[in-house]
Parts: structure tokens; sequence; C-alpha cells
């Protein structure tokens, strides 16, 4: 009690700067101390959850096997598999638990393929977990409607894809992504038809993700392309002209040749590099031609494509360029050299006296 | 059943591994399930398996560490089959360099899997 009193009069007695210290760290002291405990609980909580989580997991996995393994091929559906529909059915009206089933089946449908797939698939349906994620394609909250179409993609729900194929050109890219992903997971090279009408980008990483998909189709056959290829979405081009390239599409050289016109740069140089690939002959003189008006980049690209399509009346033009002020070309025009016509390269060995012509020729006599 | 010839399952997927486990058993083998590669080591150790089956990307120790340790450590010739996922080639070509006797790539079909086990097995 004495101590007590000591420290009330030395607080009060001491200056006001020295009692606002002290009534700080007792603040500090208190919301640290409140914060620990909410932590605490809050990771009490975690685990708490965890381990429900874990242990309903269980129980949905041993469910999920029973059913696969329960069928008989006299009844569509055997009484033992009846009663573990209706014992899921009548989980999937609590959010926690619905997760859990949809997730332990989703764990089990991306490893397997076959019969057992589509018995999971045919469980979905039969718990009546479709419902669920109808409505969320409706919902204002855009994650909600991402998570409904990938839910859907990934239990391969085809019925549905009029109510997707509005979500193409969503305001949020992750909605957008989502549904072209569902159109070209289901419906292979004919879900690209929503390319279409596509007025939103393309991005890079998006482009990447629909080639993964289609490169695992057995069916390789592509639609018709051109009309990607003049699309006004830029983007849109640009994915064509990946598909002009992994798909060896010859037959739409006269729209590649037809991009080399492009407004956008990049545009032109991916055409000319598939134009390269494809060894459409025709676009060399047309680029030859018009060589001067050419960006940088398109002279470099186009130099690549000399590279597979030089013939010896290439010579002169090559000629002409071994002193090109851009470095890359210099070396193009006399690697391609090189490789027409040997003599005339070693006659070439004075041609110029500049350092970096001097540089590119000793490195290509001696490799 | 204890004559049953042992199969170590390294598989990080739960419901895969009980999958496997049933349709595996059913055929009359006896599965060993670890969930990652550090308990399938320790099951390899323990019970000498005639057949390991190992997903490549795992826990703690990767299912090519699991090949090499079996292989270069034990000096253990026990057929392995991987398992990998799309877009691990390279990988898989690792497993083979290491001493893996087949793979199968996910999704793949347990019907499949108990044909490739029985032709091992035999």
């Amino acid at each position: 009690m004495k101590s007590y009193q000591y420290i009330i009069d030395y607080f009060e007695n001491a200056p006001t700067i020295i009692q606002l210290v002290w009534v700080t760290i007792f603040i500090f002291f208190v919301a640290v101390l409140i914060l620990t405990i909410q932590l605490k609980f809050l990771r009490s909580r975690l685990r708490k959850n965890e381990k429900t989580v874990a242990e309903y997991r269980k129980e949905y996995e041993s469910d999920l096997i029973t059913y696969l393994y329960a069928g008989n091929e006299e009844e569509e559906i055997s009484a033992e598999q009846q009663i573990i529909i209706d014992k899921l059915r009548s989980c999937t009206s609590d959010d926690f638990k619905r997760r859990i089933i949809v997730s332990t089946l989703l764990r089990l449908r991306n490893d397997i393929s076959g019969e057992m797939a589509e018995a999971i698939q045919k469980l979905y349906f039969q718990t009546r977990l479709i419902s669920y994620a109808l409505p969320r394609l409706k919902s204002k909250k855009w994650y909600i409607v991402a998570k409904g179409i990938k839910e859907l993609k990934q239990f391969q729900v085809k019925e549905v894809h009029d109510e997707i194929v509005i979500h193409v050109n969503h305001h949020k890219r992750e909605v957008r992504n989502e549904s072209h992903l569902y159109l070209v997971s289901l419906f292979n090279f004919e879900g690209l038809k929503f390319l279409d009408d596509l007025q939103t980008s393309l991005s890079e990483w998006d482009q990447i993700q629909l080639l993964e998909v289609l490169q695992k189709f057995d069916d390789q056959e592509i639609p018709d392309i051109n009309p990607w290829l003049k699309s006004e979405n830029d983007s849109v081009v640009a994915f064509a002209l990946k598909l002009a390239k992994i798909y060896n599409q010859f037959e739409v050289k006269d729209a590649l040749i037809g991009l080399l016109s492009h407004h956008q740069k990049k545009i032109r140089v991916d055409a000319i590099h598939v134009l390269s690939h494809l060894h459409v002959v025709e676009a060399k003189d047309i680029l030859k031609n018009n060589f001067d008006q050419l960006s940088e980049d398109e002279q470099i690209e186009f130099f690549k494509l000399l590279e597979n399509l030089c013939e010896t009346s290439d010579e002169p033009f090559l000629l002409a360029h071994t002193t090109h002020q851009n470095f890359e070309i210099k070396l193009s025009a006399l690697k391609i050299i090189k490789t027409l016509a040997v003599e005339k390269f070693k006659s070439l060995k004075y041609f110029s006296t500049d350092a970096d012509y001097v540089k590119i020729y000793e490195f290509l006599e001696y490799k | 059943m204890s004559d049953a010839k042992k199969i170590v399952l390294a598989e990080d997927n739960s419901t895969l591994s009980l999958l496997l486990k049933f349709r595996l058993e059913k055929e009359g083998y006896k599965l060993l399930i670890a969930a990652d590669g550090k308990e399938a080591i320790e099951l390899i150790e323990q019970h000498n398996p005639e057949l390991i089956l190992t997903d490549i990307m795992m826990p703690f120790i990767s299912g090519l560490e699991v090949i090499s340790h079996v292989r270069n450590k034990l000096n253990l010739q026990t057929p392995i089959i991987v398992f990998s996922a799309a877009g691990q080639e390279e990988m898989v070509l690792k497993a083979f360099n290491l001493g893996a006797n087949d793979f199968m790539g996910k999704p793949f079909s347990p019907n499949e899997l108990v044909i490739r086990v029985k032709r091992l097995l035999c």
C-alpha cells in the first residue's frame, strides 16, 4: 500500500512531460496486451478450424472413395451410393461443409482420369452442388463470379455455356480470364469463338494460359484464324499470330502479309517472324522492296527471315547491308553471305575498317 | 495377406492415396502410405517393399530425392513408378536418369496404374 502511494505521489509530482510519457507507455502496454490476447485467440481459432477441416476432409474422402467403389453394373446408383449421396446432399446446405466437399472432389478429379473422373462429376450433379455454383454467376461481387466459373470449369459443366459467354468482356480481368479458360477448356478450339466478340485486351499471360490449355487436346484441328488476324482488337491479332506459328497455318499467309502494314509495330514484327517460320517466300520481296521504310526492329526481323529464305539473287542486297549501322543487321548480312557463297565472304575480309565489322568478320571466319 | 506384395505409395494428395490404396488392396497388394518423401524413405527402409509409387512434387523430400536415395544410398533395385503433373517433363527425364522404371502423367487412370503395377511385379 505504501509503495502504491509512493507511485501515485511520484506521478503527481512529476513534470507534465514525464506524466505524458508514462501515460503513453501505459496506453501502448495495454494495446500490446490486447493485441497479444487477440492474436492468441485468432491463432487458436485458426488451428481449431484447420483441425475441423481435416476431420471433415477425412470423412468426405472416405465417403467419396466408398461411393466410387460401391457401384455395380445392375443399378445406375447402388443403395450404398444413394446413402452417401443423401449424406453429402444434406451437408451442402452448410457453406463450410460444402467448400470442403467441393475441394475434396476437386483434389481427386484433378489427378485422375477415366471412369472414376466421370463418376466424380456425376456425384457433383447428384449432390446438387451445381445448384450452389450457378447462382454465383449472377453475383454482384466479381470474385464470387470468377470462383463460380472456375468451379464449373473444373467440373466440366458444359450446359452453362450461354451464362458464361456473357462474361467474356467483364470489367474485371479475373472474371474475363476465368470465362475464357472455361470456354477453351470445355469446348477446345470451338471455344475460341469468343475472340470474335472480344473488346478487352488479352494479356500475354492470358494468351499463354489459353495456349497451354489448347495444347492438351488430342484433336489439334484448328478453325479458320483469318478473322482473328483481321480483328480490330490488337491483342486478338497478337494471339492469332501465335496460333498461326504454333499450328503452322500456312493457309493464312495472305492475312499475314496484310499484317506487314498493321498500325502497331509489335504486330508487324511478329508477322515477319511468323512469315519467316512458315517460309512464305512472297513476303521476302515485299519487305525487301520496302526495306528503308521499315523500323529498325522490323529490319532486324526481316534479316532473320532472310536467314531462312535467302537465295543467290539476294547477294547484292546483303552486300549493301554489310556496313549497316545496326550491329545485328551487319552480323546477319555477313552470316547469310557466308552461307550463300563462302568465296564471296572471303573476299569481304577488308571490305570495311569499321571496328564492329572486323569483329563480326573474325567471329564468323573462325565459327 | 501377410504374403501380399508390399507397395510404398508416396503421395501428398490424401484423397488420391486413399483411392489407390483401395484399388491396389483389392488386387491383393499391401499398401504403405506416405504423405511426403521423408515418410516414404522411412517406410522403404523399414519394410523393403516390392514396388515404390511416388509423386515428384512432395513436401520436405521430393520424389527425385526418394529415387536417388533408393538407388544410390540403399542400393536397391526395387521398381519405381513416378507420378508427374503436366509441365514436369524435365523432372520425368531426371527421374529416369536416376533409375525410375516407369512414369504416369496426372491425371491418370487408376485401372491403367494397376496394369503397370502388375506388369512390374509379375
